[in-house]
């Protein structure tokens, strides 16, 4: 048996090859003036117009569109496929537009959304992919990388906060504990006036001297504390100023984010293809393989509502099944079944039969005849049956034609030498200018015990006039009571004979003679 | 008309190019949501009168069957798309408990159709809802090649009847794709529908011609050489057209089933082009086939909508023969 990798062409070198010469026989029959036509090595299969410019332009504007830069590459040459541009259109068009790699849009968008913990990582739970909406987030999120520095932004306005919060407990420690020690610092010298006057004395201009470096000490934290609050007023309008940007952007974004759910929804309802936003369930795709219409709910419709021969009984168990699908049950008239093959390398049984042709094979002419391999006859034809053949042979015994040649039989043809060629039987074959050329060879009949009676059936009917004059030309002699006798008696022997008179009799002839003998009489 | 019943839902019939009364049904339990599969064998009664057909042999899966092959070269085989992601090699010359004599398990989502090679005869095509058709041959395990450029789930691929090494593929994503096994790539994507496509097939006496069946509930033929406009839309079917397929016999019919319940025959090149109708479907009709070996030789199979035992289902197929 020929296998795949050694076709029937085994000029490799040939480029036209097996099939080509064929099908060059075949099809310069046919109209091939349409369209521009190629040489005749290039397949009729294969799509051989220019590329449209028209088309080509088309589909660049639409692939240039912001959008679609962030769908899926599938998504978009199917949607050009359906548009009817060819793939060489197709190619010419996503040559002609710079294409950033879905890639790095895809791995930008996850860094950002790592960095931020978007809302749309709820989009994409859904894994086959609302890809549209997840590739346009993707996409947008692409522009809103130039925002990254956003975060920057916001760590270091924390940062500025926390040191505005710093200086202020700074301060508020000078205050609780700087300024309080230096009052009941002064206190005490005041209330120690008592004390040593010389120290008094001594220590009054120090204490002077020390009350003024503190207090110009803490006139000057009190000014850094003035600017730094100062700053951090400025730093919180900035911020603020930020923040509301960065919800403008993120208002911005989420409208996209509507608009493309919009466009979707729309799509949802112009095209069946809404494998993309259900759970790839064979239940999904069972309903999406037998709507009607492009709604989903058509096939439960069908059944319930527009078929009114759809009995309610089964909708209801329809129902129950794809229920008990979708809470993850197994119906329970489902058993376990082992149907995996229980010797893998089982050599496979040789064929008994070897293949047919089939009816259109035949009509071709008959250098293309070689399409179909050299039969593989087996060893013997004792295991044939007439049974395999149909009725080709059954002429021995009318009343078993099968119940569809007798129905047919009067759209059929019946005089046809060709008649077994398709095992069709009395079926007659499909046309009459048959090639005679036969490439199957049907193994021996059954033998038949009248081989005279299978001859004489093939032949016309017009011999049977001829003789039957010369019949009656003998008929016209004088016949007497014994003649008859001997002739009846003749006729009777006759029947296992062959070769009466030098003619090849039939039953039939002989029914007819005897009838006309009869009638003479 | 001879009508077989099944325990399970019936997917798809396809007719044995050996055996002319010998037919394959695939069937899922549970309408093929959830449950095991089956794959029936049958015959056909050849006496004078129409009998029940009889079964030959039925095979039991794990999960659901969505299609079955026979293959083109042995007379004994044939190959059952299973719901999980596997296709599964039955021989009948085998004794039933050492079938399946292969399972192929590399699709990763259902497998939906599966169609032999007429031409060559040695490799088979499965397509599945994991965007993806495999190519095949019997004597090596693993696929020989993965064409992988849907974007959506694969519902049927057709080798075309005269060029062996060139296919059409109908998916759920609007597109039917010209495929040649040479090329690493589709070679012609037809936008054919505006919704999913179910089905594809090419027409036996005219290698360039297809025709599409939708969700749309059109059947549409198209010329692979002028492909933006469809030669004809045909409208007549009350909802999604499950399967079409081109006669084997003649140039120009085309059968096709739809869940409204019929199987039309239509001639696209007459003006009418609904040339006939099958109303007596009490089914969903979901699979359907024409006999290669006997002109006129039609069968179906399909949902029911009567019987309303919960664990035994009873389905239909019919077999009737084309006024």
């Amino acid at each position: 048996m020929a296998t795949q990798s050694a076709p029937p062409n085994p000029p490799a070198e040939n480029p036209t090859g097996y099939q080509e010469s064929k099908q060059a026989g075949v099809d310069e029959g046919q109209t091939m003036a349409e369209g521009p036509k190629e040489a005749s090595p290039k397949s009729v299969f294969v799509n051989s117009q220019p590329i449209r410019e028209d088309q080509v332009q088309n589909a660049v504007s639409f692939l240039s569109h912001p959008r679609v830069r962030g769908s899926p590459v599938v998504h978009r040459r199917n949607f050009l496929e359906r548009k009817g541009l060819t793939k060489e259109e197709i190619d010419e068009a996503f040559r002609r537009v710079p294409d950033p790699s879905p890639a790095v849009a895809s791995g930008q968008s996850s860094t950002y959304q790592d960095a931020q913990g978007m809302p749309s990582t709820n989009i994409q739970t859904q894994p086959q992919a609302i890809q549209p909406v997840t590739a346009a987030p993707s996409g947008v999120m692409s522009t809103m990388t130039r925002k990254f520095h956003w975060s920057h932004a916001v760590l270091a306005v924390g940062f500025l906060a926390i040191s505005g919060a710093g200086t202020a407990i700074v301060f508020k420690l000078l205050q609780n504990a700087v300024v309080p020690r230096f009052k009941s610092w002064i206190r005490r010298v005041v209330l120690d006036e008592d004390d040593v006057l010389e120290k008094r004395t001594a220590g009054k201009p120090n204490l002077a001297e020390e009350a003024a470096a503190a207090a110009k000490a803490a006139a000057a934290a009190a000014a850094d504390v003035a600017k730094a609050s100062q700053e951090m007023v400025i730093t919180k309008n900035e911020e603020k100023k930020c923040f509301s940007e960065f919800m403008a952007l993120l208002d911005v974004q989420l409208q996209e984010i509507r608009t493309m759910r919009n466009a979707i929804a729309k799509l949802e309802v112009c095209v069946v293809d809404c494998g993309t936003l259900v759970t790839s369930t064979r239940m999904g795709n069972h309903t999406l393989l037998e709507e009607a219409l492009s709604e989903k709910s058509i096939w439960m419709a069908q059944y319930h509502v527009h078929c009114d021969k759809w009995t309610e009984s089964q909708s209801l168990i329809l129902d129950q099944i794809m229920e008990m699908v979708q809470r993850g049950e197994r119906p329970p008239n489902v058993r376990d079944i082992d149907d995996r093959p229980p010797n893998p390398n089982q050599p496979i049984s040789n064929p008994s039969l070897a293949p047919r042709a089939k009816p259109w094979q035949v009509l071709q002419s008959a250098s293309s005849a070689s399409y179909v391999p050299q039969p593989q006859v087996t060893s013997n034809g004792s295991s044939y049956t007439a049974q395999d053949y149909g009725v080709s042979y059954q002429l021995n015994n009318d009343s078993s034609i099968p119940w569809r040649q007798q129905r047919n039989a009067r759209i059929t043809e019946i005089e046809n030498g060709d008649r077994s060629m398709f095992g069709s039987g009395s079926n007659g074959t499909v046309s009459i200018d048959l090639p005679t050329q036969r490439r199957w060879v049907p193994p021996q009949p059954p033998p038949v015990s009248m081989p005279e009676a299978a001859v004489a059936i093939r032949q016309p009917k017009s011999s049977i006039p001829k003789d039957f004059n010369v019949r009656a030309e003998d008929a016209a002699k004088p016949i007497t009571e014994v003649d008859e006798l001997q002739k009846i008696t003749k006729i009777s022997e006759l029947g296992g004979q062959l070769d009466v008179n030098g003619r090849t009799g039939s039953s039939e002839i002989i029914t007819s003679e005897i009838q006309e003998q009869v009638t003479e009489l | 008309m001879p009508v077989f019943k099944t325990p399970f839902n019936g997917y798809s019939v396809k007719f044995s190019p050996f055996y002319e009364n010998r037919l394959a049904v695939a069937t899922a339990q549970n309408f093929g949501i959830l449950g095991n599969g089956r794959v029936h064998v049958l015959d056909l009664a050849s006496g004078p009168v129409p009998a029940p057909m009889s079964e030959l042999a039925s095979f039991d899966t794990a999960d659901g069957v969505y299609d079955i092959a026979w293959s083109e070269s042995h007379d004994n085989l044939f190959i059952a798309a299973i719901a999980d992601g596997s296709l599964k090699l039955y021989d009948l010359y085998l004794p039933p408990p050492a079938n399946p004599a292969r399972s192929l398990a590399e699709h990763t989502r259902e497998v939906h159709s599966v169609d032999w090679n007429p031409t060559r005869r040695d490799s088979f095509l499965s397509s599945s809802w994991d965007d993806t058709i495999k190519l095949w041959t019997l004597d090596r395990p693993a696929s020989v090649r993965t064409f992988k450029e849907h974007v959506y789930c694969v519902y049927s691929a057709a080798w075309n009847p005269r060029h062996s090494d060139v296919f059409a593929s109908a998916s759920g994503d609007c597109t039917v794709r010209v495929w040649d096994v040479r090329e690493p790539g589709s070679t012609m994507i037809i936008p054919a529908h505006d919704h999913e496509i179910l089905s594809c097939d090419w027409n036996k006496y005219d290698d360039c011609l297809l025709v599409t069946g939708s969700v749309d509930k059109t059947v549409r033929v198209w010329d692979v050489r002028n492909f933006r406009v469809p030669l004809a839309v045909l409208s007549g079917h009350g909802y999604a057209v499950r399967k079409v397929k081109f006669s084997p016999h003649r140039r120009n019919m085309i059968m096709s089933c739809s869940y409204d319940m019929k199987v039309c025959i239509w001639d696209f090149m007459v003006e009418d082009a609904l040339i006939g109708r099958y109303d007596h479907h009490t089914e969903f009709a979901v699979g359907i086939d024409m006999s290669v070996l006997v002109e006129g030789l039609l069968a179906s199979t399909g949902i029911p909508q009567s019987d309303a035992n919960w664990f035994a289902h009873a389905e239909y197929i019919q077999l009737f023969a084309e006024e």
